[in-house]
């Protein structure tokens, strides 16, 4: 018997492996999780160098339903990154919230390897099961505080409505499979080339973007994201707003460039009037949040209209400009949320019961904890995207990506919408330097050292995008490029 | 002829002149955090010896030329043709000349005006000075964009930790104009990048190989009114000019006397270098419609000025008027205009940064700045109102003084374009002259109001180090400007020679732009 080849997956392998391993390690500790944590962090970086070693790879294993090119390992890297950077931020503030357990990172882990099959399948029965995977750990992650109220209620919510998205794209899928006779990506793509029937394609186009906009939290599918991101703890939330989005987006250019290449006209308007739609709720409803996790949240949803816009770019004609852009901004955006969630995270364990991240909590921050204040200061910059730092390299790049479809009234848009996006990320600039604190603060605890790692990591990551992106450009584009090498 | 940095100076003068600034900030974050003298010090230092290499740069500056000179360029981010490329003609270097001049000013001025967090500010107004002297050095679309945004965010801050008592409303209000209208400016830039690059084959954001890629109508229409809005909201021009007065009368002294002294310049330096420069025929064909604006701004801003209470609201809406003047000068298309037009950058900023200078001061000793609370003035303050007298008079176009130098090349200018408009111009100059005097005569002449004024004490010598250079160049400029006008002979003779082919048919060009801007649809 002939083994297969596991070097497709040798990084997920790995990642398994240490989830596992901590599982069992878990029950013999005490109080102090260094141990796991330093498990779940040695996996992450193993899977994350593995999958780098082989970005030059390309071919597919295991009854091509599993790719191995430079496309999925940029994302394996990425995820590995989010991933790393979640938990970094996250001991802490979990003893902070008297909650401390050892199956929160194995979830991250689990959570993690279902993104990784997500960006490597070509194969529909594979991506569910990662997309799955996924899922189902995000649930038990956003429901990790079980005694607390808004932590029940993101979990119920975030399960309910994920299970119906899931469920909608199982039904896109069935249908693709019920026209085509496949569930391979590519077999699927030659066989709707000809098919006859357009209706039945468009309503399972319809159906996967449906379930797939759950998972990206695009409007009008958004509804389950600030409530999951209030409730769930600030680390998690953290997460959320990157590795999901990233995978779903991993995904949705995976099939929509492949299964439905025949029909990117179609796709591509759905996709534009989402962009829009999505743009609008995002940017508006974030401008009204006094809890900055929802407007957080708000604003993600307003990041994923732009990264929608550069979608139907993709097929539109500009799909190598607009491919490349849709990672990039991914990775543009991992730093500055994570950076900026980062900050609240501390912000939290510093103040576990006052702090309520309601806008006035930051009123004076720039005095009070003046490194606090000028990190969170650039993280929001780059949010709007200002020059020289990553939010603007990657809305540059989407925007162009956008213009080259013959699309320049898109962009005009989208950069109206992010001149909306300025006033609710400045008014917490307003807030931190422009105003004098409302209530005393506590003495402040010295920030930890894994803290300031993520904090440091997330600012290089934003200011080194943001200066110098030719580095991250050609890696993006040759990441693209094996997409379909 | 190369006017490379090398062969001209022997290093790369223009990075250095733009980085120094920072580092000086730098200097003063990373080691004197805490002696106030020390970083104050440093500050003035650093903003001194930028003012020394910029005129260092002056004598090795060639007038004969509309090349651009101490060219630097190296390859930033290759796969998009972007560059890090700096170069200055005569437009670009006056202005920095008046930006290293004018930040020297401001530090001096506000040395004892901020009490809170003084290592902030000196720090803010250094980097500003950088992000000012970046956007008149870019040669690369993408580094002036750069350039243009972050200088945003020095001002913001300035405008919002340090100034009056709706000051978060006008800093919000400030990036918020600025920022829609630079959004758009970088639809347009991308759309003419990508228009290049897929017409030429190549893609870059060089700005001259940009200047002569002849854009097609409709393309360069579109792209046109995404620069011109940008820059129209940073002259600002009528109608949107309403941020204006709010950033000014909230801003600290040195955050007004660098916004009006060289932020609203960039508006202007903008249009000349990309409104006019990559679309001659579209700038042409719109010139009506900005002559018409101009003369509203210029009417309306002196209209709005004659009516204020507040002393420093009335300069600002004089800078509405004043910059109407700019606009409208440079819109005319003949050397006298575009001369005028940069000269009058140039006197507006030594001569609104003075005046806002002027009621700092007073501010500093009365904190009011309402007319009625003033009267007299000249009696305690006799030099003070010596000092204020001559801005005004060099503000509302005196002979003599520098504000009359460009006034008067800008109406000859906009005569020669259509002689209605120059008739209402000089409404404009009649108006002001009104304004000024009147606001002169009720704070400084008259009785004095208020008896407690009399203890109040005279320039002190610091002062006086701030309003004498300001004074010299106000009778330089006035009496003798050739030094300034010769370096702009030949970047204007560009601009004019690159407008000439689409003056001839002037008749209809309203109805042909309106034709080709709506006639996709």
């Amino acid at each position: 018997m002939e083994w297969p080849d596991i070097t497709p997956i040798l990084p997920e392998i790995i990642l398994a492996g240490a989830a596992l391993l901590l599982l069992l390690v878990e029950p013999f500790l005490k109080k102090d999780k260094t141990a796991v944590i330093a498990i779940a962090l040695t996996g992450i970086l193993a899977s994350g160098l593995v999958a780098l070693a082989l970005f030059s790879e390309s071919r597919m294993g295991f009854a091509n339903m599993i790719v191995l090119n430079s496309y999925a390992v940029f994302f394996k890297v990425l995820f590995a990154i989010a991933a790393g950077m979640a938990i970094l931020m996250s001991p802490r503030y979990l003893e902070a919230s008297k909650r401390h357990l050892g199956e929160y990172y194995a979830l991250i882990l689990f959570a993690l390897i279902g993104m990784n099959v997500m960006a490597a399948a070509r194969d529909f029965i594979a991506f569910y099961m990662g997309l799955e995977l996924m899922a189902v750990s995000s649930y038990l992650l956003a429901g990790f505080f079980r005694y607390n109220l808004r932590s029940n209620e993101a979990a119920l919510k975030y399960f309910v409505t994920g299970v119906f998205a899931s469920t909608l794209t199982l039904f896109g899928i069935s249908l693709v499979y019920g026209l085509s006779g496949s569930t391979n990506y590519m077999e699927i793509g030659q066989s709707l080339l000809t098919s006859q029937s357009s209706t039945a394609v468009a309503f399972a186009t319809a159906l996967v973007i449906a379930g797939l906009g759950f998972k990206v939290s695009a409007a009008p599918f958004h509804m389950w994201t600030p409530d999951v991101y209030q409730g769930a703890p600030t680390p998690v939330a953290a997460w959320f707003s990157v590795g999901p989005k990233a995978a779903g987006f991993a995904g949705i250019v995976a099939i929509f460039s492949t299964v439905f290449a025949a029909s990117a006209p179609t796709w591509s308007m759905i996709f534009i009037v989402l962009a829009i739609l999505t743009m609008f709720v995002g940017n508006s409803l974030a401008l009204v949040q006094t809890n900055m996790k929802r407007m957080l949240a708000y604003s993600s949803i307003a990041h994923v209209g732009y990264l929608l816009a550069a979608l139907a770019a993709l097929g539109r004609g500009a799909e190598n400009l607009a491919g490349s852009a849709i990672l990039l901004y991914l990775a543009a955006y991992t730093f500055m949320n994570l950076g900026a969630f980062g900050i609240l995270t501390y912000l939290k364990t510093q103040q576990p019961e006052s702090f309520d991240y309601s806008l006035k909590a930051f009123a004076g921050l720039g005095r009070r904890s003046p490194w606090a204040a000028a990190l969170f200061t650039l993280f929001l910059f780059s949010l709007t995207g200002i020059p020289g730092t990553a939010g603007f390299i990657g809305k540059f790049y989407l925007f162009s990506a956008v213009v080259s479809a013959d699309m320049a009234w898109l962009a005009v848009v989208g950069v109206l919408f992010s001149a909306v996006s300025a006033y609710y990320y400045l008014r917490l600039v307003v807030y931190m330097y422009f105003r004098e604190p409302e209530v005393e603060f506590g003495i402040t605890e010295p920030i930890e050292g894994v803290m300031v790692a993520t904090l440091a990591l997330s600012a290089i990551g934003v200011l080194f995008i943001g200066i110098l992106p030719s580095w991250l450009w050609d890696v993006v584009t040759k990441a693209f490029s094996g997409f379909y090498g | 002829m190369d006017y490379g940095f090398a062969e001209q100076i022997g290093f790369r003068a223009l990075t250095v002149l733009t980085l120094l600034p920072t580092v000086g900030a730098l200097v003063m974050l990373l080691f004197m955090r805490k002696r106030e003298s020390a970083f104050k010090a440093t500050a003035l230092v650093f903003s001194l010896i930028t003012l020394g290499l910029a005129l260092f740069m002056w004598t090795k500056f060639n007038n004969g030329t509309a090349a651009f000179q101490f060219e630097e360029n190296f390859l930033w981010i290759e796969s998009w043709g972007i560059n890090y490329h700096v170069g200055v003609d005569g437009i670009s270097m006056l202005l920095i000349l008046l930006t290293s001049f004018l930040s020297v000013i401001a530090i001096l001025g506000s040395w004892n005006y901020v009490k809170d967090r003084q290592l902030a500010f000196f720090c803010s107004l250094l980097v500003l000075e950088t992000g000012m002297i970046g956007v008149f050095a870019a040669m690369d679309l993408f580094l002036f964009y750069l350039f243009w945004e972050v200088q945003l965010i020095p001002m913001y801050f300035l405008i919002g930790i340090w100034g009056g008592p709706r000051r978060i409303y006008a800093a919000i209000k400030f990036f918020l104009y600025t920022f829609a209208g630079s959004v758009l400016m970088l639809i347009a830039i991308i759309s003419i990048v990508w228009w290049y690059s897929t017409n030429a084959g190549i893609t870059t954001f060089d700005i001259q190989a940009l200047t002569q890629a002849g854009f097609p109508s409709t393309v360069a229409l579109w792209a046109f009114l995404g620069f011109f809005i940008a820059f129209a909201i940073k002259v600002p021009m009528f109608p949107v000019h309403t941020w204006l007065p709010d950033a000014h009368v909230e801003a600290p002294t040195a955050g007004s006397v660098i916004l009006a002294g060289v932020l609203l310049k960039m508006g202007v330096y903008g249009m000349i270098r990309f409104c006019i420069g990559f679309f001659p025929e579209v700038a042409v064909q719109a010139a009506p419609v900005v002559m018409i604006l101009s003369v509203i701004a210029i009417i309306y801003g002196a209209c709005m000025s004659l009516i204020q209470t507040d002393m420093k609201k009335l300069v600002a809406y004089s800078s509405v008027s004043h910059m109407g003047f700019i606009t409208a000068g440079l819109f005319a298309f003949n050397l006298q205009g575009i001369e005028g037009a940069v000269i009058q950058m140039v006197n507006h900023g030594i001569l609104t940064g003075a005046l806002f200078q002027m009621v700092g001061f007073f501010y500093e000793r009365t904190h009011t700045r309402l007319i009625k609370d003033y009267g007299g003035m000249a009696q305690p303050l006799p030099i003070a109102a010596a000092f204020f007298s001559l801005f005004v008079l060099g503000s509302l176009g005196l002979p003599g003084l520098n504000g009359f130098v460009g006034e008067f090349l800008i109406l000859v200018g906009i005569f020669q374009y259509a002689i209605v408009f120059a008739v209402l111009a000089s409404v404009g100059v009649i108006l002001g002259a009104a304004y000024l005097l009147w606001m002169y005569q009720r704070t400084m002449f008259q009785e004095l109001k208020n008896k407690k004024w009399l203890s109040l004490k005279d320039l002190n010598s610091r002062e006086l180090v701030t309003l004498i250079p300001l004074a010299a160049m106000v009778l330089w400029i006035g009496l003798y400007p050739s030094p300034f006008l010769n370096m702009l002979h030949e970047p204007a003779a560009r601009i004019v020679a690159q407008v000439a082919p689409y003056m001839a048919d002037q008749g209809g060009s309203l109805f042909h732009l309106a034709s080709t801007l709506f006639g996709g649809f």
